[in-house]
C-alpha cells in the first residue's frame, strides 16, 4: 500500500492549514419539509410504535420512522442507510442523541414503501439492521460508551452487553406497553464517558481489583510523580523497592483506599488493574432527566456485582428484563421507574424485584451518602 | 475465510436486534475483496484483526488497548484519543488504532452526500468502522494510524469544510436536541444557539483552556431529550413566563376519547378510558389545573412547566409564546465527588442573536473557574468548594429564592464585615465602659 | 513581563523540573507567569504549541503539557 498524501506538508504543518472552522452549519443538511416548518409545528402523534406524524400549522406534515442502530456502525452500514435515504427521503436523514436513525418522508403514501424497505433488511447473521421502534412507552435504544473495542479501562464490553440486553428486551422497544418511557444506558466503567447516572436502567461496568504494579518498568515507562498526581484518592506514593538485589524506583498503594478508577492506568502503563474474576456489572436504576411531574433523579445502585459473563451476559440481562416487568405489572401510568420505586418504597422495590439487599448497597461515599439513609420510623415490613 | 475464528462473538449475531459483530464482518468481507480498488492506507485486514482482539476480551474479560496521548494534529489540544493494541504481533493491523471525534451538525440532521464522503475518506484512510454518534455527540471516527491524523484533518478542512471535536481540557463539542427543526415543545431554536457558541468558542474548543472538560448541552424543553441537566456543566433548557395555550375545544376530544392521549405513546397496553382528572389534574405537581365545568383551567402563575399536561394532550395544550431558557450549571457524572445535577442559576432569559446576554453569563464562569478551579475539577464541584454565592458573585446575579429548593439547615452565614452595621473594629476600652474586667 | 519573558520564564521552569516531571496542567503554567491573567497565560501556551515548543498530553479527559519530545511517555506510547 502506497503513501498517498492528501496535499499536507509534513514538513510546514502550518502551510495551507486551515483550523477552527467548526461543524457544516446544521440548515445546510435539512429536508425541505424541516427548512419550510421550523418553529412552525404544531403537534406530533406515534401512528404507531417508531412512526411519528409532526403536523405543521402550515398544514405540512412530516412522517419519521425510527430505527434502533448500533453506535458501532461500519462505513458500508452508513452507505445503505445513504442508499435507503436516496431512494425514499430525498437523500436526508438524521440520528437521534440515542443513537437512532430517523428516516423522514414528507407523505403519508411515502411511508409504507419506506416502512416495509427498512422491515426487510436484515445482517447475514439473521439480526435486523434496521429495527422499528424507540418511541413512546417503551425501552427505546440504549446509549453507551466503547467497551472493549476500543478503551483502554473498560470493566466490561459496551457493544456485546448492549446487543444482549436489546434481544432481551426486543418486544417492549416495538411495543408500547410500558407505563412510562424506559431509558436503559451503559457505561463501561465508574468515570462514565457516558453518563449514565441518571438513567430508568444504568449498567455500569466496575473494577474490584487495585492496580498490578509492574515493578520492574514501572519507572522505565512512566513519570512517578504524575502516576501519583492521577489518583483521586491520594492511594499512590513513591516508594523504593527491591527487585532482583536491585533498589528501583516504584509506587506504593493503599489498596483500601483504591476505588478502581483506572485513572493511573491512564497515565502510567505499569499500573493494569483489568481482572477477569474481579471485574463485572454493577447495575442502578431509578434515574431520570426529564423534569415531567418529578424533578430529575439519580440512579440508585440496586445489584453490587454481576460477573461479566461474555458473550450474552445472561445474569445481567434477566435481572433486567425481571426489574423491567415487575415496574411494568406494578407502576401507574405515566410512572417512571424511580417514581415507582419510591411510592412503593425501595425496600418494597427489593421484595418485589427479588433482589438481595446487602450492606454493599448502603452509601458511605463522602457527604451524600447520609441523606440516603433512612431518618424517620416510617418503614415497610 | 475469517483471519481470526471467533466462537464467542458469533454468538452475538443472533438475535433481533442490529448486531455489530455482523456489520464488522461485513466491513471486513468489503475490504477483503475491495471491488473498488482502493489504496488503503492502513491494513486492509483492519477489521479482522479488530475482531479478533475483540474476541481475544471475550475470552480473557479484559481489554487489550493501551491509553496514548501524544498523538492528535498539530496545534490542537483535542479531537484524537490515541489508542495501542497490547499485542500488537497478533493483531498487527490494529497496532496503532486511534480515534479522532468530528464535530457533528446540530441536530444530528445529514445529507448522504456528506454522509457517503465521510464514508469514503474513513474506508480509505481509517477502518472503515464508526461511531453515529460518540456519548457527547461527536462523530467518531475509530481507528487509524499515526501518520493518516494530520492527512484526515488535512481533507476534512480542505475538501469537506469540517472540524474536530473536542476532548481533554478543553470546551467538548456541544450538542443539542432536535428543537424547533422537528418539535413543537421547543421554547429555542436548540441548533442556532448551539452552533453560534460552537462558532464563537472554537479556541476553547480546539485547546485546552480550563481545569477539566467542559460541556454545553442545549435542550428545547424542560423534557430534557439530551440530558443537558445532568451531563453538561451549563445547561440551556427552553422555558416559556406566560401562559400555555388551551384549546378548548380540543380537550374536549380528549375527554371523549377521540384523540389518544400522549401522542399514542401508551397504544400498546389498553390503560381504560382518558381520566383528565386522575391522569393530568392529579397529577400536576402544582395542584394548578382544574375542571371548571367542561372547561379546563390554568393558573399559570403557579405552573413550574414540567411538560406533563403538555405531553399528555399535545394538540390541546402548548407553550406559552414569551419564550427563552433557564441556565443551570454544574451538572456532572459522580466522579468523582459524587453525582450533579445542574444547579438553577439563570430562571428566564431571552434567546436573541448575538446572543450576548449568554455569552456574559459563560464568560464569567470561565474567568471564575479559570482562576479559582483546582486541577481536574469540574464547576460543579468548584460550586459546592466555594458555595453558590461566591458563583453568583463571579457572575453578578443577585441572590433570588428561585436559586434554592429551600433556605439553609444552618444558621452559620459568615457574615462579610460590610454587611454588618458599623464594621468589625471595635474598641475595648469603650466597651469596659458597660463590662467590667 | 512582555510576551517574550513570559514565554522564556516557562521554558526556564520546565527545563529546571524536567528531572521528575515533563507533564504539567495548565494551571501550574499561571504560576510560571504571575502577573499575567489566567486567560493570557493560557494564550501564551497554545501559542507556544502552535510554535513547536510545547507539546499537549491528553489523557482523554484531561489536558497536560510539557516540553515538545521530553518525557517518558513517547517511548512507551512507541511514537518516539
Amino acid at each position: 500500500m502506497a503513501f498517498i498524501s492528501s496535499g499536507y506538508n509534513p514538513d510546514k504543518p502550518m502551510e495551507n492549514r486551515i483550523t477552527d472552522i467548526g461543524p457544516r452549519k446544521y440548515d445546510e443538511f435539512y429536508p425541505e419539509v424541516i427548512r419550510n416548518n421550523k418553529g412552525k409545528w404544531k403537534y406530533h402523534e406515534i401512528l404507531k410504535p417508531g412512526v411519528l406524524v409532526h403536523v405543521s400549522e402550515t398544514g405540512d406534515k412530516v412522517f419519521t420512522v425510527r430505527c434502533g442502530g448500533a453506535r458501532l456502525m461500519s462505513v458500508t452500514h452508513i452507505r445503505e442507510i445513504c442508499d435507503i435515504a436516496d431512494k425514499h427521503c430525498g437523500g436526508h436523514v438524521r440520528f437521534t442523541t440515542r443513537n437512532n436513525i430517523e428516516f423522514m418522508v414528507d407523505s403519508q403514501d411515502k411511508l409504507d414503501p419506506l416502512v416495509k424497505d427498512l422491515e426487510g433488511r436484515k445482517f447475514d447473521g439473521g439480526s435486523f439492521k434496521f429495527p422499528i421502534g424507540g418511541t413512546g412507552a417503551g425501552v427505546t435504544n440504549i446509549i453507551h460508551t466503547q467497551g472493549w473495542i476500543h478503551c483502554h479501562t473498560p470493566a466490561t464490553d459496551a457493544s456485546g452487553p448492549v446487543k444482549a440486553t436489546m434481544d432481551t428486551l426486543f418486544e417492549e422497544f416495538q411495543d408500547h406497553r410500558m407505563p412510562a418511557h424506559v431509558r436503559v444506558s451503559l457505561a463501561c466503567c465508574l468515570n462514565m464517558c457516558g453518563a449514565v447516572h441518571c438513567s430508568d436502567i444504568a449498567i455500569l461496568g466496575y473494577h474490584r481489583k487495585p492496580p498490578i504494579l509492574d515493578h520492574e518498568y514501572l519507572d522505565k515507562m512512566c513519570e512517578i510523580p504524575l502516576a501519583v498526581a492521577a489518583c483521586p484518592t491520594a492511594a499512590i506514593k513513591p516508594a523504593k523497592v527491591e527487585f532482583n538485589g536491585q533498589t528501583l524506583n516504584s509506587v506504593a498503594v493503599k489498596n483500601e483506599r483504591c476505588m478502581f478508577c483506572g485513572n493511573c492506568y491512564t497515565m502510567c502503563p505499569s499500573m493494569p488493574l483489568a481482572d477477569t474474576e474481579g471485574d463485572g456489572i454493577v447495575l442502578m436504576v431509578g434515574g431520570k432527566v426529564s423534569n415531567r411531574i418529578s424533578t430529575p433523579k439519580f440512579s440508585k445502585v440496586v445489584v453490587a456485582f454481576i460477573p461479566n459473563e461474555a458473550p450474552r451476559w445472561e445474569q445481567t440481562t434477566s435481572t433486567i428484563k425481571r426489574i423491567i416487568d415487575t415496574y411494568s405489572n406494578d407502576a401507574k401510568k405515566y410512572e417512571r421507574i424511580g417514581e415507582w420505586a419510591e411510592r412503593i418504597g425501595w425496600e418494597r422495590f427489593f421484595d418485589k424485584c427479588e433482589l438481595d439487599f446487602s450492606h454493599h448497597l448502603i452509601d458511605d461515599f463522602r457527604d451524600p451518602a447520609y441523606y440516603t439513609w433512612r431518618q424517620t420510623s416510617q418503614f415497610k415490613f | 475465510m475469517a483471519k481470526h475464528e471467533t466462537p464467542l462473538l458469533d454468538q452475538l449475531e443472533s438475535g433481533p436486534w442490529p448486531s455489530f459483530v455482523s456489520d464488522l464482518k461485513q466491513e471486513a468481507e468489503s475490504r477483503a475483496k475491495n471491488e473498488k480498488g482502493i489504496e488503503y492506507q492502513i491494513p486492509q485486514d483492519v477489521c479482522e484483526d479488530i475482531l479478533g482482539v475483540l474476541e481475544l476480551s471475550y475470552k480473557h474479560g479484559r481489554t487489550h488497548w493501551k491509553h496514548g496521548g501524544i498523538v492528535g494534529v498539530f496545534g490542537y489540544g483535542g479531537g484524537v484519543i490515541g489508542r495501542y493494541c497490547d499485542q500488537p504481533k497478533m493483531f498487527p493491523g490494529v497496532a496503532h488504532f486511534h480515534t479522532m471525534r468530528v464535530n457533528q451538525p446540530a441536530g444530528k440532521f445529514y445529507t448522504t452526500d456528506y454522509l457517503k464522503k465521510i464514508c469514503d475518506l474513513w474506508e480509505f484512510r481509517g477502518s472503515g468502522v464508526t461511531n453515529m454518534h460518540g456519548s457527547t455527540g461527536d462523530i467518531i471516527l475509530l481507528g487509524t494510524t499515526t501518520p493518516q491524523l494530520e492527512e484526515i484533518f488535512h481533507e476534512l478542512t480542505h475538501n469537506m469544510d469540517q472540524d474536530l471535536g473536542g476532548s481533554g481540557s478543553n470546551l467538548r463539542t456541544p450538542a443539542d436536541c432536535i428543537g424547533a427543526a422537528r418539535c413543537e415543545y421547543a421554547c429555542y431554536d436548540t441548533q442556532a444557539l448551539c452552533y453560534d457558541l460552537t462558532q464563537e468558542y472554537q479556541d476553547e474548543l480546539h485547546r485546552p483552556a480550563f481545569p477539566y472538560k467542559f460541556k454545553f448541552k442545549f435542550d428545547g424543553c424542560p423534557n430534557c431529550c439530551v440530558a443537558s441537566i445532568a451531563r453538561s456543566d451549563m445547561s440551556f433548557i427552553g422555558t416559556w413566563r406566560d401562559n400555555i395555550r388551551i384549546d378548548q375545544e380540543t380537550v374536549k376530544a380528549y375527554i371523549g376519547g377521540e384523540i389518544a392521549p400522549n401522542a399514542g405513546a401508551h397504544s400498546g397496553r389498553d390503560w381504560g378510558a382518558f381520566d383528565i382528572q386522575k391522569e393530568v389534574n392529579d397529577l400536576c405537581p402544582t395542584g394548578c389545573m382544574y375542571m371548571d365545568g367542561d372547561k379546563l383551567v390554568i393558573d399559570d402563575k403557579e405552573c413550574t412547566r414540567c411538560m406533563h399536561c403538555i405531553n399528555v394532550m399535545p394538540q390541546a395544550l402548548r407553550i406559552g409564546e414569551d419564550r427563552g431558557l433557564s441556565i443551570l450549571v454544574g451538572a456532572k457524572a459522580p466522579i468523582l465527588d459524587g453525582a450533579q445535577m445542574g444547579s438553577l442559576l439563570v430562571p428566564f432569559i431571552k434567546v436573541e442573536e448575538p446572543y450576548d446576554e449568554i455569552k456574559e453569563v459563560i464568560e464569567a464562569i470561565w474567568d471564575w473557574w479559570m482562576e479559582e478551579g483546582k486541577n481536574r475539577e469540574r464547576l460543579g464541584e468548584l460550586i459546592k468548594r466555594q458555595g453558590f454565592q461566591k458563583l453568583l458573585e463571579a457572575t453578578n446575579i443577585k441572590a433570588i429564592p428561585q436559586h434554592v429548593q429551600e433556605p439553609r439547615h444552618n444558621p452559620y452565614i459568615f457574615w462579610k464585615e460590610d454587611e454588618v452595621e458599623g464594621g468589625w473594629d471595635r474598641d475595648i476600652n469603650k466597651f469596659r465602659k458597660d463590662h467590667l474586667r | 513581563m512582555d510576551r517574550d519573558e513570559a514565554k522564556k520564564a516557562i521554558v526556564e521552569t520546565l527545563e529546571k523540573k524536567a528531572k521528575t516531571k515533563s507533564k504539567f496542567y495548565l494551571k501550574d503554567f499561571y504560576k510560571m507567569v504571575p502577573d499575567e491573567k489566567p486567560r493570557a497565560v493560557k494564550n501564551i501556551v497554545n501559542e507556544m504549541v502552535g510554535e513547536g515548543t510545547l507539546e499537549y498530553w491528553s489523557s482523554g479527559s484531561t489536558t497536560m503539557i510539557g516540553l515538545a519530545g521530553t518525557g517518558k511517555q513517547a517511548a512507551a506510547e512507541d511514537e518516539d
